[in-house]
């Protein structure tokens, strides 16, 4: 499974280290090629609602920058990870310009899923996603928060697969790497 | 909530005054000034561009007695730029003595014809409060936001009748220190045109668009895998 991580933990923030290298090395493990990106060091423009990514260049976006990247390796994995702060209940703002860019995916076209109206397809096939929140003792109700989140995002991006879970600030790696290892399997399954 | 005399229109839409958010802000924060109330308003996507923009929202929302944030859905969520925003926003106001009572609502517009989609990203915008020691005045959730496309709420006719009523039953709730309604909430979840409607209308105009740009062969293209 080709794997990309996108890293959505803002500069100055370190927290990500420990559990990422976690996380790398149960993807080797596996044999899953793996690559990480830190958004925070990339240049994504927001998303400016213009459609044009539909209607001019359809499949890719109008702006030339490393927004076009990220949605071509999207693209080409097998496997995404969204590894972010908990924020709100939702995904941090860098995950965020990188999932706003990622509307060529799919297609401008409607159909209902699950009673509801969403966007058709525009690949046969999509990664499977895993969001992995990192906590600072947030309540229940911020994990619940993500998990509709994530789930409303699968249906979006038409994911065949996902995994959610959580690391908390200054866990025990070893159940770190026990929490990996079963969001993988998830996954793999 | 104590009684308000400042409210500050955020708009969360890259498109700002072009944008059925602004115009959904604008509509609310008006009917707040007719009801005695100071109004501001700030393009979230324009002030983040500089310090001295970021500074000016700082101060703005510190002195404001009502936060209005109007955005359009993205990817089932609040707009990149928004959650940056938020975030700043949070960090700053949990280093200062905040000012009691302050309050915050939320109005969240989609592109579908369902305005559930947006239960989540207005949960976010809860949970910000929260964090940002604002008070939770509730969320106005509006689906089927392209029919809108922006224009300002008093030329839409009959169509916006529900908004219009909504957002009316709100400004008087605000202004009196009281949360959304709950008739508001409920008038502004009702759908603007029949959903068949609306996704016919919404795929022609994806076709027109896509013939006058001179790639209506390629709208199904597969740019970055076979």
């Amino acid at each position: 499974m080709r794997t990309l991580i996108l890293n959505g933990f803002h500069r100055g923030d370190s927290r990500w280290q420990q559990a990422s290298a976690t996380l790398s090395e149960e993807l080797k493990n596996r044999g899953w090629p793996c690559e990480e990106i830190r958004l925070c060091e990339m240049d994504i423009a927001n998303c400016a609602g213009c459609f044009r990514c539909w209607t001019k260049t359809p499949g890719v976006c109008i702006v030339d920058d490393a927004g076009r990247e990220v949605a071509s390796r999207f693209a080409g994995s097998d496997l995404v990870v969204f590894f972010s702060p908990v924020t709100f209940g939702g995904y941090s703002s860098e995950i965020k310009k990188a999932l706003d860019r990622l509307i060529p995916l799919i297609s401008p076209f409607f159909k209902k899923i699950q009673g509801e109206v969403h966007h058709r397809r525009r690949y046969d096939r999509y990664p499977a996603l895993i969001a992995i929140g990192m906590t600072e003792g947030d309540g229940e109700e911020k994990k619940r928060i993500f998990r509709k989140l994530l789930q409303r995002n699968v249906i979006h991006l038409h994911n065949p697969k996902s995994a959610d879970g959580f690391i908390a600030e200054g866990e025990d790696p070893i159940l770190v790497r026990e929490k990996v290892r079963g969001w993988l399997q998830e996954v793999a399954r | 909530m104590m009684i308000p005399y400042r409210a500050l229109l955020l708009v969360g839409s890259p498109k700002g005054p072009q944008s059925t958010s602004e115009a959904l802000g604008t509509y609310l924060a008006e009917r707040l000034r007719d009801r005695g109330l100071q109004f501001q308003k700030i393009r979230i996507h324009s002030a983040l561009r500089t310090e001295k923009g970021i500074q000016s929202l700082f101060e703005t929302v510190d002195r404001a007695d009502i936060l209005i944030l109007a955005f359009p859905l993205y990817v089932d969520c609040l707009p990149a730029a928004v959650i940056r925003a938020l975030e700043l926003m949070a960090r700053r106001r949990k280093s200062l003595p905040g000012r009691a009572g302050a309050g915050m609502i939320a109005l969240v517009n989609c592109g579908f014809p369902e305005a559930r989609h947006n239960e989540t990203a207005l949960e976010i915008c809860r949970s910000f409060a929260s964090e940002a020691k604002l008070v939770w005045l509730g969320g106005l959730s509006l689906g089927g936001g392209g029919a809108i496309s922006g224009k300002p709420l008093n030329r839409i006719g009959a169509m916006g009748r529900n908004v219009r009523s909504a957002l009316d039953l709100t400004a008087i709730a605000l202004a009196e220190g009281k949360a959304v309604p709950p008739e508001a909430i409920e008038q502004m979840s009702r759908s603007l045109v029949p959903g068949w409607l609306y996704t016919l209308i919404g795929s022609i105009g994806w076709i027109h668009k896509a013939w006058r740009s001179g790639v209506l062969t390629k709208l199904n293209d597969r740019p970055y895998r076979p």
